[in-house]
């Protein structure tokens, strides 16, 4: 045949006609697209699927021949292999196309039409609705409904998602294949594909029918019941037997067998529904009587399930659709039980005396790319601070923490650690969280929700806090701020502010009472100037009367409005400013130009890590577990228990008569830090392992937190093949000095 | 590109009776996050007859006004959730994955987000 053009199949060209899908060329060409099994030409089955240009498993009747498509045919007897990767670049953006998607809203979505589509959406139209009908033929293949009902459109140019108020599901009725020996070879078709074929001009060579003879295409009746299908490769006979019950077989010889032997409801997408508001109607919603029962061949061309299989299955007690499925994998495939599922309920239904429902088909009803699935999907947003393109002109790596795009360091993390030590040096805290809590009865409700007094930190002062949840485990710490008599700032870690916000304002609200919260975390920035030198750094830019440790102030820094916390992480005199974030580049460089004869140097993650190892301070998420407590923490100092009540607190009265063999220790030993999360040996057993870990460069050996979960606790333990000694920390300044200084 | 600058006003937690009298200025745009929670766009200062609310500068927020066909054509696609029809309206959800916010009037509109997420809302809306 002379067509528009070529495409090439398995690497060889072959001409298609004008109006030709990819299959019906293959055909034309005499290459079964999957090299055997019946064929449907209507998107139900898949035993046309070929790989397109690429992508596996698609099916090559839905696709429409062009120029220079290239098509490779599956192995005959096994999957497709994976894509072989030749970029090792992970950064590298991903080789597959981005797939554009649109969303829309409608008042009544119908999928199919077909003449029962046709009709509900004529009938839709009348009654005032606004309709939106969809087909397959017209390009737009229904992949899936989701909840909303949502429905999702493979289209042309990319993906559609529509929120409809009402689907109509009118898809049809799907052709029975035949299942018996002999139903995995080629010449094998369904009277539609056969009127399909014909039509397209593919010679069917000597044809056959079994059951209802197609209209308009040339082949012979073969009388009685199918019994099987003969040949090597492609048919060349179809052996029946006469209804009559003599018994007689009758051999056929023949180059295709065409199968009008039934229909079953196209319902695959309402199965995938299941309890949203679809309607369906037509054949789709019909229940067409389920074929005999199989007794051999192939049930499940999909996933290569045969009779034998089925009856394996049976005989090991799986006797329920759903689990006959998982146990053989029946209906599991490419067509979801297009195919299969009648023959499988024939099956059970000859057994048990009741025919069971259908499974439930899983999306996608048509094959998708990875790409497509994920269409209009979207990473996670990572916010930046105010402060990002300061720390990436000074060099700086960023990385991702809670959230957050924060400096890890600006080059060199022991040199910054010095700077904290020995000078001066900020760090950018503005990833902090920071609420104003406000009201009549703010400080109930601090009270409640804190393990520590909060009725008497002075105005002016702060206080350190932890975060319990109703069993007493830690789920953060910050620091409580005191304003006014009902007013505070509460600020929470990184990582935990979003949920410490929303659990604040639950049991506010849970309890009734009379208070605001606002969430500033994206509101203010925070700058945290720390080192011996930070005193003389902030006096240089006007702060001469600092806030004592613990204690916070308002006041202008460098002339920007700041909110002045005197406290320590790093374990050295230190101030955080929080401030307006649109100030924040111009109190940074302030700063930063007023230190730099005192040594002043930015300081990134890294070096906060081990500055605050040292002194022992724990990162809530890093040293600790979704179940620990103050007591396994070591932080009983942080709790009050002789306060009335707070959150967690009746779980902590009740675990504190019970044994623990959890606790979170220091640890100390020579040489180079080993890997967090390195096991801590003793005695030959595993008895714990490394949460933080950190060279320290002050004290010239390795400070560690880890955990020991088994008691009795040891004295020496055994950590990366060296002897690590348990020590109390802090390790550094224990008294505290530097950071009171 | 959508060019997201800094929106500046004021931030308001307060009782929700305090917010609905307090004296905001006939042409203030003052988008009720909450019904404890105002911004008030462009707006220094207000007295709210409730002595504990929280009257805060708010410096967070960046966003761009956008005509309706503006709106349409760059921003609605990212969205998956029904926009309100009535006017004028604040809607707040995810746009292209951001959490944002919408101040849709008769004849244009405010896209608005936290400062912290501007980068990202203008790289997914490009």
């Amino acid at each position: 045949m002379t067509g528009p053009g070529r495409i090439i199949i398995d690497g060889r060209p072959i001409p298609f006609g004008a109006d030709d899908s990819v299959a019906v060329a293959m055909m034309r060409a005499g290459l079964h697209p999957n090299h055997g099994g019946t064929l449907c030409l209507a998107g139900d089955c898949g035993n046309c699927v070929v790989e397109v240009d690429g992508v596996a498993y698609v099916r090559s009747c839905q696709i429409r021949a062009r120029p220079e498509l290239v098509v490779q045919r599956h192995p005959a007897a096994e999957a497709p292999p994976m894509p072989t990767a030749s970029r090792v670049d992970l950064t590298d953006p991903p080789p597959a196309p981005r797939i554009r998607v649109e969303r829309a809203e409608a008042d009544v979505v119908v999928v199919g039409a077909g003449d029962s589509g046709t009709s509900a959406a004529a009938d839709a139209r009348r009654r005032g609705r606004s309709v939106t009908v969809l087909d397959a033929n017209d390009g737009m293949e229904v992949v899936g409904i989701y909840a909303g009902p949502t429905v999702i459109v493979r289209t042309p140019d990319g993906m559609l998602h529509i929120g409809a108020h009402d689907v109509i599901v009118a898809t049809g009725a799907a052709e029975l294949h035949p299942v018996c020996p002999g139903n995995t070879l080629a010449g094998l078709v369904t009277a539609r594909a056969a009127q399909q074929l014909h039509a397209g001009g593919v010679d069917l060579g000597m044809a056959v029918a079994i059951g209802a003879a197609p209209s308009g295409v040339p082949c012979t009746a073969v009388p009685g019941r199918l019994l099987r299908i003969e040949g090597e490769g492609t048919v060349s006979a179809v052996v029946t037997v006469d209804d009559d019950g003599s018994g007689h077989e009758r051999s056929t010889a023949c180059d295709t067998v065409i199968f009008g032997i039934g229909h079953a409801a196209r319902d695959g997408l309402t199965r995938m529904a299941g309890n949203l508001a679809v309607t369906v109607v037509g054949p789709a919603a019909e229940a067409f009587p389920l074929p005999a029962g199989p007794t051999a061949g192939t049930v499940c061309p999909c996933s290569l399930v045969n009779v034998d299989d089925l009856d394996s299955v049976w005989d090991r007690g799986f006797r329920e659709l759903e689990l006959v499925k998982r146990a053989s994998l029946v209906g599991t495939g490419t067509c979801q039980g297009s195919v299969c599922l009648p023959y499988l309920r024939a099956f059970i239904a000859e057994r048990t005396g009741e025919i069971p429902e259908p499974f439930t088909a899983r999306p996608a009803a048509r094959q998708i790319t990875l790409s497509e699935a994920a269409a209009g999907a979207h990473v996670d947003a990572f916010r930046r601070t105010p402060l990002h393109d300061e720390h990436t002109a000074l060099g700086a790596r960023m990385d991702r923490f809670g959230g957050w795009w924060r400096p890890w360091h600006y080059g060199d993390h022991v040199a910054e650690y010095w700077s904290v030590r020995e000078a001066v040096s900020l760090g950018d805290v503005s990833t902090l969280g920071k609420l104003v809590v406000s009201g009549p009865d703010a400080v109930e409700a601090l009270e409640r929700l804190y393990p520590m007094r909060v009725a008497d930190i002075r105005i002016g002062r702060s206080r350190y806090a932890l975060l319990l949840n109703e069993r007493g485990h830690v789920m953060d710490d910050g620091m409580v701020c005191r304003e006014a008599e009902s007013r505070f700032v509460l600020t929470f870690t990184s990582a935990g502010a979003g949920h410490a916000e929303m659990w604040v304002r639950d049991w506010v609200e849970t309890w009734g009472l009379r208070v605001h919260v606002l969430d500033r975390t994206m509101s203010l920035a925070a700058i945290n100037v720390t080192g011996p030198l930070a005193g003389q750094l902030l006096e240089r830019v006007g702060l001469s009367a600092q806030p004592r440790f613990l204690e916070h102030a308002h006041a202008q820094v460098a002339g920007i409005p700041c909110h002045v916390m005197r406290l320590s992480f790093t374990g050295e005199m230190s101030f955080e400013l929080h401030h307006p974030v649109d100030r924040s580049v111009e109190l940074w460089r302030a700063l930063m130009a007023h230190g730099r004869d005192l040594g002043i140097a930015p300081h990134g993650l890294q070096a906060l890590q081990g500055l605050r190892l040292e002194k022992g301070n724990v990162i809530v998420g890093m040293d600790t577990e979704l179940d620990s407590t103050p007591r396994r923490l070591g932080m009983d100092w942080a709790v009050k228990m002789e306060k009335a009540d707070f959150v967690g607190r009746s779980a902590l009265a009740r675990t504190a008569q019970l044994a623990d063999d959890r606790q979170l220790v220091g640890l100390t030993m020579p040489g180079i830090a080993p890997t967090e999360g390195s096991p801590i040996w003793s005695d030959g057993d595993v008895v714990g392992h490394v949460a933080s870990s950190f060279t320290s460069p002050i004290l010239g050996h390795v400070v560690m937190l880890g955990w020991l979960k088994r008691a009795p606790f040891p004295e020496q333990v055994e950590v990366d093949g060296r002897t690590a000694s348990v020590v109390p920390p802090p390790f550094y300044d224990p008294e505290g000095i530097r950071a009171r200084a | 590109m959508l060019a997201l600058e800094a929106i500046l006003g004021l931030r308001v937690m307060a009782s929700p009776e305090a917010l609905d009298a307090a004296p905001w200025a006939s042409e203030a745009v003052v988008l009720r996050f909450a019904p404890d929670d105002a911004f008030a766009i462009s707006v220094m200062d207000i007295d709210v007859t409730d002595d504990h609310a929280i009257v805060a500068q708010e410096a967070g927020f960046v966003g761009v006004w956008l005509t309706t066909d503006e709106l349409i054509e760059r921003v609605v696609p990212h969205i998956e959730w029904p926009l309100p029809v009535a006017r004028p309206a604040l809607a707040q959800g995810l746009i292209a994955g951001v959490p944002a916010k919408l101040w849709l009037a008769e004849d244009r509109a405010l896209l608005l987000c936290a400062g912290a997420y501007a980068h990202e809302l203008t790289e997914r809306l490009r």
